[in-house]
């Protein structure tokens, strides 16, 4: 379980190895504080969709599920890319709701892009991780909880030198767009480092 | 009264504006059963070719398997009318399973409780949690005497689930070779498993020593014994996996009843 | 604006991927090889187009509260359609494809063209502005699958090109090239390419360098 948690967060990492959720990583590392804000929405999302995810899958969609009813050949599988997308919506819903509610300032300098995160490729992705590889319940959980680490990291990282990049004399055409793709790349080098780690 | 009459109707719904409630219950409806009906439609037309293709594509990963290694390739063409036998066993006991019908996809059996056993850590060597019932294996054999058997095995890798085909010669301890037919290893590095280089090292090697015990393993660096595989620079991980699976399931929790099964003569 | 002119804008001077930066989760994890480039490519092309029609033609009806969750269903529905006739009619691919084809669901690109393009557009234009985005982006997906596959493993769809040690060649593939970080650093590097040509893409510096002079 700890192998899993820490590969998810860093050999695993969601943006650095697989590309995912790249488009809100760009869009919102210019800042760190809304970068870490960001973080902790995305980590919170994740921790609860993917389990609850894993429990519809394997409850209701997979083959044999309504074995209980009598159907056991049903196969509702190919469902499952608009069932995951529902309850990502839902609970990115509740989240708004209760960030309203309990958390006005952060709710506020969040703004759009709380109900974005709907539609943000790595929350998406990890629940399509989970299917593929075939996770339990519990593994669920330590991959929502850690893939959600590793991506808010990873923004957390990129907001920080991006900030410093401002002042960089930086080539023309590399400027902004270009100069963040190459640095993204080198954090991913780095990243990689920690692919032969293992724990004692 | 006035005939209930579809166009209106049709047309009073599509004239209400857009953000009535029932303009937004009309379509929220409309648009999920337009979607469902064509989701489930190509799904029940597409299915019968998809499940082909999976077929097929496991028989042509055997195939493939058969055509890279040239000792397989001669024992086929020296047995005589005996062919290559497919038999879906019962793990537990190494008996074949009649009921059960292949192609056997032990992922899936091994995802349900029901088809499958949960394994302790201490047992877990290929790091898959759970081990199917039954398992679809091909067993050539001449004159009644099994010349080479070939199982499925399957292991957690590295960074993904690796797939592969071990062939054992007739001695049940001899591997024949070994070919990998699915991994997401690191490329370059792990996923050189793939390589038909590596795989040319696995003929010739001996699994279990002369207690019986397996002991065929990845090693770092070059192999001195037969017990020894050559590792690949940069992923003993992804080599130690190989061995987790290969100790696995040659082990008792894994073929060990088939192989002794084979032994008894029967299978 | 002309229907040609919605054609041609998104290849390169509305680029979605290097402009306006949509779609690009898909764009590098899909890129180590020519082919898996054009399969998503025309993947997405195909989804982005069809559901840029749809919404449009639908878009007087959408009530705005369920807006969001209605463009998903729609384009959802789409895309497990066209990954079941990959798996029905490209198998091979389709396996290698596995998430990434799911995940043209959330692909910033299509819902962003369908929020900012097709809910505001009659439908010949607003397919017209799908298919010219699906292009711009198929375009710089096969650019950065180009360098990677050549230089990776030198070949190109799959057909050795240059000749690697097996063939007792020169050409030493440059194993980088298959890892995460090179699809960011050639994008980059891409990036840099296209605005030192076309220079009214380059962005404004936020606090301007002056050189001081050096008095001796």
């Amino acid at each position: 379980m700890t192998e899993l948690f820490l590969r998810a967060i860093f050999a695993d990492n969601l943006v650095l190895s697989y590309f995912l959720g790249i488009c809100t990583y760009l869009a919102i590392s210019k800042r760190l504080e809304t970068a870490l804000g960001l973080a902790a929405a995305m980590i919170a999302v994740q921790t609860v969709t993917i389990p609850i995810n894993q429990l519809i899958l394997n409850g209701l969609l997979i083959e044999g599920a309504w074995g209980w009813l009598g159907l056991p050949d049903v196969d509702l599988s190919f469902l499952k890319l608009i069932a995951f997308i529902g309850v990502i919506a839902a609970v990115v819903q509740v989240l708004e709701m209760a960030l309203d509610r309990y958390a006005p300032a952060l709710y506020r300098a969040l703004g759009i892009y709380l109900p974005l995160i709907t539609v943000n490729c790595a929350i998406l992705g990890g629940s399509l991780f989970m299917a593929e590889r075939h996770y339990g319940f519990g593994e669920s959980v330590v991959f929502g909880l850690g893939s959600g680490i590793g991506w808010g990291l990873a923004i957390a990282l990129l907001a920080a030198i991006r900030e410093r990049l401002r002042y960089a004399d930086v080539p023309e055409g590399l400027r902004g767009l270009g100069i963040t793709f190459v640095v993204t790349g080198l954090i991913s080098m780095g990243f990689t480092a920690f692919a032969t780690v293992t724990l004692p | 009264m006035a005939e209930p009459n579809p166009f209106a109707f049709w047309r009073r719904l599509l004239a209400l504006p857009a953000d009535s409630q029932g303009k937004t219950i009309a379509m929220a409806f409309a648009v999920s059963a337009v979607c469902a009906v064509l989701v489930s439609g190509a799904s029940v037309l597409l299915s019968p070719r998809i499940d082909a293709n999976l077929a097929a594509e496991r028989q042509a990963k055997l195939d493939e398997l058969i055509a890279s290694m040239p000792a397989l390739a001669d024992i086929l063409a020296e047995s005589q009318a005996d062919s290559m036998e497919t038999i879906v066993v019962a793990l537990d006991t190494g008996q074949p399973a009649p009921d059960v019908d292949g192609p056997v996809d032990m992922q899936a059996l091994a995802a349900d409780p029901a088809t499958s056993r949960e394994l302790t850590p201490e047992q877990d060597y290929a790091g898959i949690g759970r081990r199917p019932d039954y398992a679809q294996i091909n067993v050539l054999k001449s004159a009644g005497r099994t010349e080479l058997v070939i199982l499925p095995i399957y292991g957690a890798g590295y960074q993904s689930v690796i797939e592969a085909y071990l062939a054992l010669e007739g001695d049940l301890n001899t591997v024949a070779g070994l070919a990998i037919t699915s991994q997401g290893e690191t490329p370059g590095l792990g996923a050189k498993i793939s390589e038909p280089a590596w795989q040319a090292l696995w003929p010739g090697k001996q699994i279990a020593d002369d207690s019986g015990e397996v002991v065929l393993s990845v090693v770092r660096g070059k192999a001195k014994t037969e017990y020894e595989i050559d590792g690949i620079t940069g992923a003993t991980r992804t080599g130690n996996a190989i061995g987790g699976m290969v100790r696995f399931w040659m082990g008792p929790s894994g073929y060990g009843p088939v192989l002794d099964a084979l032994a008894d003569g029967a299978l | 604006m002309s229907l040609r002119r919605t054609l041609t804008r998104p290849l390169i001077s509305d680029n979605p991927v290097t402009l306006q930066v949509l779609g690009i989760c898909s764009a590098l994890a899909v890129t180590t090889s020519m082919t898996t480039a054009l399969t998503m490519s025309l993947a997405l092309t195909t989804v982005l187009t069809a559901s840029s029609g749809i919404i449009s033609a639908l878009r007087r009806q959408i009530p705005p509260q369920i807006r969001l969750i209605l463009q998903i269903t729609i384009i959802a529905s789409l895309v497990i359609v066209t990954d079941l006739v990959l798996q029905a009619y490209a198998f091979a691919i389709s396996q290698r494809l596995s998430i990434f084809v799911s995940l043209v669901v959330t692909n910033c690109l299509v819902l962003g063209r369908a929020e900012a393009f097709a809910m505001h557009n009659p439908v010949g234009v607003s397919m017209a502005d799908g298919l010219g985005n699906g292009l711009g982006y198929s375009l710089i997906l096969m650019a950065v699958a180009f360098v990677r596959e050549l230089l990776g493993l030198g070949t190109l769809f799959g057909q050795p090109v240059l000749p690697g040690p097996d063939a007792g060649g020169w050409f030493q593939p440059l194993g980088f090239m298959l890892m995460a970080p090179s699809a960011f650093i050639v994008l980059g590097l891409l990036i840099w390419l296209i605005r030192s040509r076309w220079t009214a893409q380059v962005e404004e510096n936020e606090y301007p360098l002056h050189v001081a002079e050096v008095r001796r």
